[in-house]
């Protein structure tokens, strides 16, 4: 479903990886671990073409990214960072935000939708209405995949997402990032989530070395 | 005159006292714009006995081409890039409005008159200077200090235009509300300076008024005209295809 296809990255004249290979099916739960600047981050950079690749090719779907795919690769990825932004003003704002944009306009979510995923996530409504700049960053997490839930993405990339959680909160983001319909290519230190992942995936001397469980 | 310039040694004094290290640049930039104006005022001269269109034509290009590296130095974007779109943008803006000023508010014989063309365009332009260098520099270093929320857009399903929005919109506020705050307060707080010259000429205060709303109408438009032309022109050269900021935009800045 996603393959990485004897990538070489390079950040600021580093090489990071190079001609690292990496395929993952469909429903996989990939955790990737290395130290720190080796490549973690800007392999799922890389994925959504915010970081042009020095050589190889990257496929998700049977779309080998380019600047004509790159558009559509983008819908089907949900990429949540350790400090998502939420890019409006207050919360219900931000969760609308993708929606305002001509490529979802049409499908809007019921405020129905929007209250059972706040639920699932461990949110209450009255969020909805805070501003953005008042959350926390566990909340700011967990709204961001709602808002990519709301999206209907399938592929979710995610960056250290559970530091920053309580573990009540961890477990609802787990119990939904850990569904089968759902591919999770992602970092992190967190031994609990990476023993629930099902593949480990080791950065050492810029290459990706799977390790066994 | 000679007293006119013994007035600046009180700032240079000030400076002096504050050691603020302006003095040069003070003295430096007094001196060009002497030997600027007294240059331009012998051209300008020549150009209004001469009255040839096409040479007021070249005049006019001179100006828009030196306002235009003067924009793109002033906001540090690489002129290589940028040079012919901007100059579209603020030449564009800057013709249609003096255009329509001229043939419609003023509408002198000929139509080419230096007299009015070379000042309007002038006054048209240098204030179009200003809001471009502001909207431009706003609109790209906005994109690059929140680089992660613009990529967060587009990975939302933003088009390169949706997710530049923003900024867009920021971008073009920053350089046009000093002007809006200008205006609301002419009159009252400021006299302009093309309508008090114009009384200092002889001009009644009425005649005055009128050429300077008509001027003000223009400049304003041309203003927020070469801000928005500017932008949405440089963004195709600003951006690769896969909608990231390249990093060549800018010069002598990392």
């Amino acid at each position: 479903m996603i393959q990485f296809k004897n990538i070489t990255l390079k950040v600021q004249h580093q090489i990071l990886l190079e001609d690292a290979i990496l395929h993952i099916a469909k429903g996989d739960k990939v955790v990737v671990r290395g130290k720190s600047g080796c490549g973690k981050s800007s392999l799922l950079k890389s994925m959504v073409g915010a970081l042009p690749l020095e050589k190889g090719s990257i496929q998700v779907n049977d779309l080998v990214l380019s600047a004509k795919t790159v558009g559509h690769i983008r819908s089907q990825i949900a990429f949540i960072g350790q400090e998502p932004v939420l890019g409006a003003e207050n919360v219900r704002d931000a969760l609308l935000l993708p929606f305002t944009f001509k490529a979802h306009s049409e499908t809007p979510p019921t405020n129905q939708q929007i209250s059972e995923l706040l639920d699932r996530l461990h949110l209450s409504n009255e969020i909805l209405d805070k501003p953005s700049k008042r959350i926390s960053g566990g909340e700011k997490q967990r709204i961001a995949i709602l808002r990519a839930l709301l999206l209907r993405k399938t592929i979710f990339l995610t960056d250290e997402i559970t530091s920053a959680l309580d573990p009540a909160s961890r477990a609802a983001v787990m119990e939904e990032l850990f569904r089968p319909e759902i591919t999770l290519l992602s970092v992190s230190h967190d031994p609990e989530w990476i023993n629930t992942c099902s593949r480990i995936i080791d950065i050492n001397n810029t290459q990706l070395i799977e390790v066994e469980k | 005159m000679i007293s006119m310039y013994a007035l600046m040694l009180i700032p240079l004094a000030i400076f002096f006292y504050l050691q603020l290290g302006l003095i040069r640049d003070t003295l430096l930039a007094i001196t060009r714009m002497t030997v600027q104006l007294v240059l331009v005022g012998l051209y300008l001269k020549y150009i209004f006995q001469l009255n040839n269109p096409l040479v007021s034509l070249l005049w006019v290009t001179i100006m828009l081409v030196v306002a235009n590296f003067s924009v793109l130095n002033k906001v540090g974007l690489n002129r290589r890039l940028f040079f012919w779109r901007s100059l579209a943008g603020v030449g564009g803006s800057t013709l249609f409005v003096s255009g329509w000023f001229i043939l419609i508010a003023i509408r002198p014989d000929p139509i080419y008159d230096a007299r009015y063309m070379i000042p309007i365009v002038g006054m048209i332009l240098g204030n179009c200077l200003r809001s471009n260098v502001l909207s431009l520099e706003r609109f790209y270093s906005g994109i690059r200090k929140n680089e992660n929320e613009f990529t967060t857009y587009l990975l939302l399903g933003a088009t390169l235009r949706e997710a530049t929005r923003p900024y867009l919109r920021d971008a073009i506020r920053t350089a046009v509300s000093p002007s809006i705050a200008t205006i609301a307060t002419m009159g009252i707080v400021s006299l302009p300076g093309m309508m008090t010259g114009q009384i200092l000429g002889g001009a009644l205060p009425t005649t005055a008024i009128k050429y300077q709303i008509g001027i003000m109408a223009c400049i304003f438009t041309a203003m927020v005209v070469a801000a928005f032309m500017n932008i949405l022109l440089s963004l195709p050269v600003a951006f690769d295809d896969h909608q990231r900021l390249r990093s060549d935009i800018f010069c002598n800045k990392t």
